[in-house]
This record gives structure tokens, sequence and C-alpha cells, in this order.
């Protein structure tokens, strides 16, 4: 049984990203921008990562040719091998990969056949990207499928074509890695999700905490009579009062913990002569999107009908 | 061995086109122009002075830059192989393979530079045509060969390939001269080979020699700085 670990991995927007993967589906949530094109290309081994490692079964695929043979890849950006027609720069990708079979089975059985005698050059990205999935749907049997939104062009390959070769593939012990910025393609291609964050790895575990704490920073002429009044509200949390004008109020929904601040100033007849949020760390709203996102996710996947 | 085919199968598809031919007769008949000119203003210098000057000085650098820019595909060597790399193709010998095929194209358009340069300052009916013929066919193959392989070497350095643009400014600047700086670039040793002033005082068997030389040192630092 294959498996892709990466080890403190560190290269353009990724951080220190460590994960393994095994047989079997598994998504990747997020956009280009938090590094799933860079994690790709990582996995199939045209990047050496500037920190960190990128193993498939203990070999580092980027300075083995054998170990990239057992990779089909999908990039964000494909330029299909200079040729005459598609046809033909098919040809020479098989002839690289060592495969007999003919580039007119290859594009006929995803129903690409009418590209077979177009020129590679005035091809779309998409449809080059189309192309490309559909060379690496082709590859008998990989170790690692490292796909990027497979799900991007089903407009010219068909979704259903690229789902169950997906599933067979991952049925026979190859383990594929696609990544997804849609949370509607996540559901379609299921397996294990986890998420990219603006560089940052979020699995399975890390993609729940709400952002649950705020606080509210109240500058008032009185803090101790209002620190006082506020450490007995119900939904104020915790009253932090360290000497100056300014109070730390802790709660749970802004709306409420606003309104009760502002209610309890007014009962006691005393000014606030500022009201204002705390920021919460960056770390913290990094988890909470990741969460919200999960949510979405596993909504969408709830909603999904049975096959 | 399959490797190196597939990299050669790759530069042979990358030269594909009209531009390259087209380029390549634009070049000749421009020289035989040259040749021409250089033959009515004194008959006799006229083969070594379009030789020296536009034919290898100027036309043979600028065409192998191209050729190995067009082959790398405007990339870092290492990189130059990548898109057969991905589907299991061992790098090293497919850049091997793409060295090659820049190597024997540029060998080629030395040699087709020499002979319209030749028969432009020689006129057809030339005793001396034949004779200046078989020497140049052999400096020609050599000199377009190495600097293919220098311009491949030089393409390992910068984000895209671009050391390529400072090897041909080097090779201009500094092989012009005849000191030890002049030495480890082709210009001066096919200066030398065409009957000009030779680097370092070195025979013309030597700057053969010299050739070969940086020739191999291309291949090895090519083969050492890409990973498999």
């Amino acid at each position: 049984m294959s498996e892709l670990r990466f080890e403190a991995l560190n290269h353009v927007e990724l951080v220190n990203v460590d994960a393994t993967f095994s047989a079997g589906m598994h998504v990747v949530l997020g956009s280009e921008r938090d590094g799933t094109g860079t994690l790709i290309a990582l996995a199939a081994g045209m990047l050496d990562p500037a920190r960190g490692r990128v193993l498939l079964d203990g070999i580092a695929p980027c300075s083995d040719a054998r170990s990239r043979g057992r990779i089909a890849s999908l990039f964000a950006t494909e330029t299909l091998l200079p040729a005459p027609d598609v046809a033909r720069s098919l040809a020479l990708s098989l002839r690289a990969r060592g495969d007999a079979r003919s580039a007119l089975s290859i594009l006929d059985n995803a129903g690409l056949t009418r590209f077979a005698k177009q020129r590679v050059s005035p091809l779309t990205a998409r449809e080059a990207r189309a192309i490309a999935l559909c060379v690496a749907l082709s590859q008998t049997e990989p170790a690692l499928l490292a796909l990027h939104e497979p799900l991007s062009v089903t407009d010219i390959l068909q979704e259903e074509f690229v789902l169950r070769t997906l599933s067979e593939r991952g049925a026979a012990g190859a383990i594929v890695l696609c990544t997804a910025s849609r949370l509607q393609d996540a559901t379609r291609l299921g397996g294990n999700t986890s998420a990219l964050e603006r560089g940052s790895w979020l699995g399975p575990g890390q993609a729940r905490p709400p952002l649950s704490n705020i606080t509210l920073r109240v500058h008032t002429t009185e803090p101790r009579r209002l620190a006082a009044r506020l450490s007995e509200a119900p939904d104020i949390s915790g009253v932090e009062w360290a000497g100056g004008q300014e109070l730390l109020v802790h709660g749970r929904e802004l709306d409420s913990l606003a309104h009760s601040v502002v209610a309890n100033a007014r009962a006691e007849a005393i000014r606030i002569t500022a009201l204002k949020q705390d920021a919460p760390p960056l770390e913290a709203l990094a988890a909470a999107r990741a969460g919200l996102a999960q949510a979405y996710y596993e909504r969408a996947r709830g909603e999904r009908p049975q096959q | 061995m399959n490797d190196v085919r597939l990299g050669l199968s790759l530069a042979r598809e990358r030269l594909r086109g009209t531009t390259a031919p087209l380029v390549l007769l634009l070049s000749c008949a421009t020289l035989f122009a040259i040749g021409v000119l250089e033959r009515q203003t004194d008959a006799a210098s006229a083969p070594d002075d379009a030789l020296g000057g536009a034919a290898y000085g100027i036309a043979l650098p600028l065409l192998a830059y191209l050729v190995s820019e067009r082959v790398c595909s405007s990339e870092r060597l290492q990189r130059s192989a990548d898109s057969l790399a991905r589907y299991g193709t061992d790098r090293r010998a497919a850049m091997l393979g793409l060295l090659l095929a820049s190597a024997s194209c540029t060998a080629v358009v030395g040699v087709l530079l020499s002979v319209a340069t030749l028969l432009g300052a020689h006129g057809l009916h030339s005793k001396a045509l034949g004779a200046d013929l078989r020497t140049c066919v052999g400096i020609g193959l050599i000199a377009g060969a190495v600097y293919a392989l220098y311009f491949g070497a030089a393409s390992l350095l910068g984000k895209r390939g671009g050391g390529r643009k400072w090897a041909l400014i080097i090779d201009f600047v500094l092989g012009a001269g005849s000191s030890a700086l002049a030495a480890p670039w082709p210009r001066g040793h096919v200066r030398n080979l065409l009957g000009g002033e030779p680097v370092l005082a070195l025979s013309q068997a030597s700057a053969w020699l010299a050739l070969a030389l940086i020739g191999v040192a291309c291949v090895i630092s090519s083969l050492l700085k890409t990973p498999e």
C-alpha cells in the first residue's frame, strides 16, 4: 500500500505542512492562493521543496525518475508537449510514460476524440487541462494521482467519467490527492477532507474551532463601577480592568455583549466614551474560516443524493 | 538511452516551424551579401574578414543563442525537460538529448553560414573556394556545437535561464581579447582557427583542443547541475 508524506514542508505559500496520505480519496480544500497548486506540484515531484521533504513510499519523487513514473498529475497550468497536433503531443507523452497504447484510444476513452487533429497552440487553458487530465486518468497503475481542481474542467471532460475513474484508482490502492476551491467539488469528490488556509495546513480535526470569544474594549470615566455592574450580568463571561479608563469585557456574541454593556451602563448612569471590538488573533480567524468552510462542506455532503 | 531519444524528439518539436529555417535563410543571404561586398573592397582578404567578422563573430553566436533559447523553451536548462520528467523520464538523460539536438543543429548552422559567406567572398569560380570550404566545414561544425553547449550550460543560471544572455555578452566582450581572460570562451579560439589572433599565443591545434575542452566542461557541468 502506497503512502505519501509531507514532512515539515515549506515552499512559497506553504508553511510547515505535515501530512500523511494512504490509499483512497483525499481532498484538500483551498484556492491556489492558499498553496494548493504548489502542493500538487510538490507531490508530483516537479518542485524541490525549499525546506522539508515530500516522500512517496519513502522516496523523494523530485529526484527519482522511477518514482515520478508512478505519479499521474494535473497542474494548475498545463502546457501540452509541443507537436503539430494534440494526438502527436499525447503520443510523445505516452512514449515518455512507456505506455504502448495509441493517443487516439486514450482520447476516445475519455470522449475527447474531437481534439485529436487540433493544433496544440490554439488550445485554451481549460482545454489543455482537460487533455492533461485525460492523460493522467489513463495511467493504468499509478501509486499517486495528484490532481489540481480535477472537476473544474467537467464542461469538457465528463464528470461521471472523472469521478468513476478516480474511484476505481482509489479502490485499486492508489492515493488520490485532489484539490478543490469549491465546496461542491469537494463534496462530489468525497473522501477525507482537509484544508489549506494561506499556506497553513488544517487537517480534519483542526478545521473546526469556532470564533467563540468576543472581547470589547470599553472606555468609561467610571471603570470601577461599571466593572462591578458588568461582572454580575449573565451574558458577560468576564471583565478585566487594569487600572486605567479601559475595561476588557468578554462574551460569546457581539450583538448581545454590546447591548448588555450599554444597557448596564445606562442603568447606572455611567458615561461610555468609546466602545470597540478587540481584534481577534489571526490564527483564530483562520480557524474560524476553516470551521465555517467545514460546516458548509458537511451540510452540502449531507444534501448529496445517494447513488 | 530511450530518455535521451525523448529529449531529442522534444528538441525537434520545439525547433519545428517556419521561423528557424527563415532566420537561417536570411542570415545566409546576409552573409553572402557581406561576402560579395568584402570581395569588391579587397578580394584577397574578403574570406577572412567576412568569416571572422560577420559569420563567426556575430551570426553564429547569435543563432546559437536563439537555438538554445528555443530548445530550452526559454527556461533554465535543469527545468527544460520537466514536461517529459513528469512522466518518469530521467531529467539528465532528456537534457542530454536536448543538448545533443541543439549542438548538432547549431553545427549544421555553422557549416551553412560558412558556405554562404565563402560563396560570396570567393565567387563560384575561385580556385581557393574548395580548399577554404573544406577547412571551414570542420571549424563550423566544432564552433557551432561548442557554442550550443556553452549557451546550454549558461542556461543553468538565472531564474529563466537568463545566464544565456550574460554568456553572449561575456563572449563578445572578453572573448574579443587574446589574454587569459579570453581563454574560457569560444570566441577567441574560433578566431584562432580562422587564422586570427590566437588566445595566449596558442597554436591552432591547441585551439581545437581548447574548444573541445570548453564543450566537454559545459556538458559535465550541465549533467552535474541537473537532478534526475
